[in-house]
């Protein structure tokens, strides 16, 4: 979308000063002795500085302190113990079987998550394709879940499973589908439970950035397929899907970068367990932090956290750039 | 009788029906919750039919400083959404007009910073309030919440701004008009969408945010996701009462979807094309 007017934005910057047109920046240009383009340069300038000031001191400064504590050993309870360990952290984070299943478990949730939304999203995207205004509606309501506080969306899933008088872990519980104690208190399935709370809530997301890209299809190449007497799963594998590749790409890593720091859902639903099988980076990262204190083990965790999501950042830029470049 | 056309169409129609009874039916409980009482919220089996009561408000009244949670909540989300689109709608603009590829390298940053996980913020950011005994106050709270809002509001404005014509603002230059004068009176009424959709999403962020409340408010300045969480916490006040505390928790952003439904699509498919 973006990329539609990429040749008008092109044009110079120093357009004004080049049409010769009299115009009173010009004549401060040429009494100052700096080019118009040069004013206009540090004019952006001036207006992009405060943000990335602002972001430098507030959220990357922050970040790069916290990378500094990863290396000590500093808990807030023995301040004054501080001291300079190297690696430890990192390596108790490695030898630690609790840690080592956050891991596990992020991977798990993030993926598992990610797929099921895609593959939900796509045919929630595909039936709402047509735009008319049943489709708008219903798009506008879909959005809801998106839209409800994460915290209120974990605490309602918690009530709604409940084994004994939950709407829907009553009938689970019933029919023996779930444990005596529920889906969420049961270590096999508690983890696969909260990536389905996930898929409910952003589902719609992502249906809505796959119909985004459906919409932007060129529609003549699917009716000459049509005329052509392709059917409708020929269709979808041999021309739609692969023109909705770039699309489909972004919003798997912008979804996925998402779920790998998933907290609030987890945090109130199971608060990582029962046994830690729903126990992720961020929860470990957040208990070791804020409820032990231990600052130089939960900067570690988040350093890990962050360099993930640092991959998979590049990854969307990779796949951004070409696409934008293809869409000019 | 149905062709095959209307048929399609009315199964279609069908399955969008079966989707959103699946999205739509956890939230309207949620809603519905508030007015059941305790014994029939704890009915089991469970039960559909209820007499409603209005008992769990009184008890969200009797418990909870509700004025004060949402007096919290909206200074939070109004003061960290006014400062996010004061400095990251005019860096969006920069970025958007400069020409050099390093602002679209700036703009990725800026990307990368919202997806940045909260725990790699809050722990130093926490201590660093401390220190600077600004923590327990809303300030804390705004502070850390505008440098997450403001890249996002930069990333956003960026693909807003460079979808809108340049062509009108070159126009003005060559009349005379300043380049601040271009920006604000030309560029901006341009993307008024984008704008709107920019604010829906901080308020939002910020609303919806307990991990930051969490740890860095303090009881008399705790903001109403903070009081959600101890809403369930407490052994005498319970889902009802998390019920009742939706209405002013979570009602209020899903209606403001509603009413900008078409700002906040334009928004998120903006900000990835």
């Amino acid at each position: 979308m973006a990329g539609l007017n990429r040749d008008k934005l092109r044009a110079p910057s120093d357009h004004c000063s080049r049409d010769g047109a009299a115009n009173a920046d010009d004549v401060n240009a040429r009494s100052t002795g700096w080019s118009y383009a040069r004013k206009r340069q540090i004019f952006l300038a001036a207006l992009a500085a405060p943000a990335l000031i602002y972001v430098l001191a507030i959220a990357v400064g922050p970040m790069a302190q916290g990378f500094l504590y990863s290396f000590d050993n500093y808990n807030l309870i023995r301040p004054v113990s501080r001291h300079f360990v190297g690696l430890d952290n990192y390596l108790a984070l490695w030898r630690d079987p609790t840690a080592r299943r956050a891991v596990i478990n992020t991977f798990a949730f993030t993926f598992g998550a990610v797929t099921l939304e895609f593959v939900l999203g796509l045919g929630v995207a595909l039936l709402l394709w047509r735009d008319d205004w049943f489709n708008r509606i219903a798009l506008g309501l879909l959005l809801i879940p998106a839209t409800v506080t994460p915290l209120v969306v974990g605490l309602m899933f918690k009530a709604l499973l409940n084994p004994e008088y939950g709407m829907l872990g009553y009938p689970l519980a019933e029919l023996g589908l779930s444990g005596a104690r529920g889906l969420l208190a049961d270590p096999q399935r508690a983890l696969a439970t909260l990536i389905a709370i996930d898929a409910w809530e952003w589902t719609p997301l992502m249906a809505l950035i796959l119909l985004a890209g459906l919409k932007s299809l060129r529609t003549d190449i699917l009716e000459a397929a049509e005329v052509d007497g392709a059917t409708a799963p020929q269709r979808l594998q041999h021309i739609i899907l692969p023109l909705l590749l770039p699309a489909a790409f972004l919003a798997l890593i912008l979804r996925m970068m998402d779920a790998f720091r998933v907290f609030d859902i987890i945090f109130v639903t199971t608060g990582g367990g029962p046994a830690d099988a729903t126990n992720t980076l961020m929860i470990y990262g957040v208990k070791e932090g804020l409820e032990f204190f231990n600052i130089g083990a939960a900067s570690a965790v988040s350093t890990v956290i962050v360099i993930c999501i640092l991959v998979m950042a590049a990854a969307f830029i990779g796949v951004l750039k070409p696409a934008r470049n293809r869409n000019a | 009788m149905l062709d095959r056309e209307g048929f399609s169409l009315l199964a279609r129609r069908l399955a969008i029906c079966a989707v959103l009874v699946v999205a739509l039916a956890p939230v309207i409980w949620l809603f519905s919750i508030a007015y059941k009482a305790t014994s029939d919220i704890f009915a089991s089996p469970p039960t559909f039919l209820f007499s409603p009561t209005l008992d769990n408000f009184l008890s969200v009244l009797r418990y909870f400083n509700l004025g004060a949670l949402l007096e919290s909540s909206l200074i939070i989300a109004i003061g960290s959404t006014a400062l996010s689109l004061l400095i990251g709608v005019p860096a969006g603009y920069a970025l958007a007009r400069a020409e050099s590829p390093r602002a679209i390298w700036l703009a990725y940053f800026f990307l990368i910073i919202r997806t940045v996980p909260a725990i790699a913020t809050l722990i130093p950011f926490y201590l660093l309030m401390r220190d600077i005994g600004l923590l327990g106050t809303w300030w804390a709270v705004i502070i850390l919440n505008t440098a997450l809002n403001s890249a996002f509001v930069v990333w956003m404005m960026f693909s807003f701004f460079r979808a809108s014509p340049v062509s009108i603002e070159e126009a003005a230059l060559i009349d005379g008009c300043s380049d601040f004068g271009a920006f604000i009176r030309v560029a901006l009424p341009s993307v008024v969408p984008g704008l709107i959709a920019s604010a829906i999403f901080c308020v939002m962020f910020s609303w919806n945010d307990f991990l930051y409340a969490m740890f860095l408010t303090k009881a008399d300045t705790k903001t109403i996701s903070v009081a959600l969480l101890s809403a369930y916490g407490t052994k005498d006040i319970s889902w009802g009462t998390l019920g009742a505390l939706a209405h002013f928790s979570t009602l209020p952003i899903v209606v403001m979807m509603i009413l900008l439904n078409r700002y906040f699509v334009q928004g998120l498919t903006q900000g990835v094309h």
